[in-house]
């Protein structure tokens, strides 16, 4: 393998991780935007779609396979699933909450981030499964540079979902509710915006783009347990501060980014796998340093 | 009423004697296994196989055996919570033991409680030196495992090999000896990496190894990442060879790793599949669970029984009488024959080379 193909096949694992980075990012970023709360549960949100999406495709995949239909089925039945999920985690742990001090909310999406956790370790006694949809090995060759379709389908699925979300926020009247309570939610009160509803209808898109990302993780990776949000949570929270948590499209770039960080992180002489978790995190510290308001974040100005 | 001093020492003396003596007692065994977590399935396995030696102990009779439960979750923190929780709960000794990593922490909790400590299945060469003279080993270290490996590569050819670990102790031992056995045997190790547990994603270290072109790729750490991280591999486009350590020889691995687990080779304990004296402990097993032994089963029956046979000779429960006994073992089981070295461990090298074929794991050629 020359040193180019080594460095185009790594840009190919640093994208498609970036992507699941991404589509799990964008729930934080979304989420902060409008209710000011880093939801530490997201990345279990996260999880419980990959256990979703695994449910719902051994239901119906005697019905329709499970082949690219039956895990597209199960994309979709667990985002929808996930979805009306994070609304009911808001209603419960978090509207209550909102007008309380900054702290107690986040340490409420902690406990929720257990719940969740400790809900799915026991029912599932903390057992790996494997969720093993029959989509093959094939792929494309481009030069030596080997694709196969499941990465494909998974950075096209992925793409499709953040331009839907991107224009979503930025067409539709919920979308520019949805920015306006971000900008300021009293006023946006005042001006009849139903803001409960549109902070459930943030929670919806964040947690159904998690439970997309699940279910492709789940079925891509081929095993799922109790576990897997934490560290795709941690990872995916660094990505959005990294794009300028609050920002949609920094999301995007965000998760990309640490998914390349990661991929060339590993390549690199004197880093190898061991230090590349070190070297993206010093990579966010350096950005934190000179821009903290993150790659694509706005700085914000406090009137007084 | 006083009682004199005297008579109630009489009493408490008459008492202890009683307590030793070699018939009737009640000794309660504490059990450190993890039963939840990713690695259940051998806790449970090992729970299992303590409990049917046990059954057949008490049905012989004199002494009445039971056993406390501890989940260590295959973690550190969880191992010593739960150590400390058995050491105060009554037990007279402990058998189990399976992530190494969890199972260092346990071994001072332990000897500061005076509990002999029969493990069953851990076997990182971490545990030698942190063993406080309580524990005994009766599963081969990782420096068994890597001669047997050696004999295996040195046999096919190999020229370098990649070798793939998690960081833990019990997957960085075995992956450090392997890599100083190999290097030091005339090989070249292309390539060294350090994963995550859980991280899901091996793109970028499964890239590195294509790029560094072994003859073959060794995964040190255990099964529930070691399923996914060989399918991977192998839809990267490897072709090369592909071993797994004694943590990877479950059944789960044919699951995770799917068609992927054809041919891969594995350095496994015995189990009951490969030991003819294991056939009666295998039909009784499935019997009562239900279910087939798991890999660590032989080994752990035959450490409570070795336990049990301890406790004879030494005519009780006494510690340090039950450690010398232990010391002394010369025990026939149905995985072998028990004797220690002077530093507790087992005193031969009990690894077979196996291979994955049609979803289970044969005797390689």
């Amino acid at each position: 393998m020359t040193l180019v193909t080594l460095l185009a096949q790594q840009l190919v694992n640093g994208l498609v991780l970036g992507s699941f980075y991404a589509l799990v990012a964008l729930g934080y970023t979304m989420v902060f935007g409008v209710v000011k709360l880093l939801n530490f549960a997201h990345g279990d949100v996260y999880m419980v779609g990959a256990f979703a999406g695994f449910v719902v495709l051994s239901l119906i995949g005697g019905m329709v396979g499970t082949s690219w239909l039956g895990v597209g089925l199960s994309i979709l039945l667990s985002m929808i699933a996930v979805g009306f999920l994070g609304v009911v985690i808001e209603r419960i742990a978090y509207a209550p909450m909102l007008r309380a001090p900054r702290l107690s909310i986040l340490i409420t999406a902690l406990a929720v981030s257990l719940v969740l956790q400790n809900s799915v370790l026991s029912l599932t006694q903390g057992q790996v499964f494997a969720f093993s949809p029959k989509l093959g090995f094939a792929g494309i060759n481009i030069g030596a540079v080997f694709i196969n379709y499941k990465q494909v389908a998974l950075a096209v699925v992925a793409a499709l979902l953040m331009i839907g979300l991107e224009l979503f926020v930025s067409r539709t009247q919920y979308g520019r509710a949805m920015r306006a309570v971000s900008v300021d939610r009293d006023m946006s009160e005042l001006m009849g915006i139903d803001v409960n509803r549109v902070i459930a209808v943030t929670f919806f898109a964040g947690s159904a783009l998690a439970a997309a990302a699940g279910t492709m993780a789940g079925a891509y990776y081929g095993s799922i347990w109790y576990f897997m949000g934490f560290l795709i949570g941690l990872k995916a929270f660094t990505a959005a501060v990294i794009g300028g948590i609050g920002s949609i499209p920094g999301a995007m770039l965000g998760g990309l980014v640490l998914g390349l960080l990661e991929s060339f992180g590993t390549t690199l002489p004197g880093i190898g796998s061991e230090w590349k978790d070190v070297f993206s995190f010093t990579v966010l510290i350096l950005v934190l340093v000179f821009k903290p308001t993150g790659l694509l974040g706005k700085s914000e100005q406090e009137r007084m | 009423m006083k009682l004199p001093v005297t008579s109630v020492l009489a009493g408490l003396a008459l008492a202890l004697t009683l307590g030793t003596a070699s018939y009737a007692a009640d000794i309660k065994i504490g059990v450190l296994v993890p039963t939840t977590g990713g690695q259940a399935t051998y806790g449970q396995d090992m729970a299992n196989s303590v409990q049917l030696a046990m059954d057949a102990l008490n049905k012989a009779g004199p002494n009445t055996y039971s056993m406390v439960v501890g989940d260590d979750a295959c973690d550190p923190q969880q191992a010593v919570n739960a150590a400390t929780k058995l050491a105060s709960s009554g037990i007279s000794a402990v058998v189990g033991g399976y992530c190494s990593g969890a199972t260092v922490p346990t071994l001072k909790i332990f000897g500061d409680a005076k509990l002999p400590f029969v493990i069953t299945a851990a076997n990182s060469t971490k545990l030698i030196p942190a063993n406080p003279g309580n524990a005994f080993m009766i599963n081969s270290t990782g420096n068994d495992q890597v001669a047997a490996a050696l004999v295996v590569w040195k046999a096919k050819g190999y020229k370098s090999i990649a070798i793939v670990n998690e960081g833990d102790a019990y997957s960085q031992d075995l992956a450090t000896l392997a890599q100083k056995g190999f290097t030091d045997a005339g090989g070249t190790v292309a390539d060294f990496e350090t994963v995550n547990h859980g991280e899901q994603d091996y793109s970028a270290v499964i890239t590195k190894i294509k790029s560094a072109n072994p003859d073959a790729v060794f995964w040190t750490a255990y099964d529930d990442d070691g399923g996914p991280f060989v399918k991977q591999l192998r839809e990267g486009g490897y072709q090369g060879a592909v071993f797994v350590g004694d943590g990877s020889t479950s059944d789960n691995f044919f699951k995770l790793a799917g068609d992927a687990a054809e041919g891969v080779y594995a350095f496994s304990s015995p189990t009951a599949d490969f030991l003819p004296a294991a056939k009666d402990f295998a039909t009784a097993y499935q019997a009562k669970f239900n279910i087939a032994p798991s890999s660590y089963g032989p080994l752990t029956y035959d450490g409570m029984n070795l336990l049990a046979d301890a406790i004879t000779k030494a005519g009780g429960t006494d510690p340090t009488k039950l450690m010398a006994a232990l010391q002394a073992e010369d025990y026939k089981g149905i995985a072998g024959e028990i004797t220690f070295k002077p530093d507790h461990t087992l005193a031969r090298s009990n690894f077979v080379v196996v291979q994955g074929k049609g979803g289970k794991w044969t005797l390689a050629q």
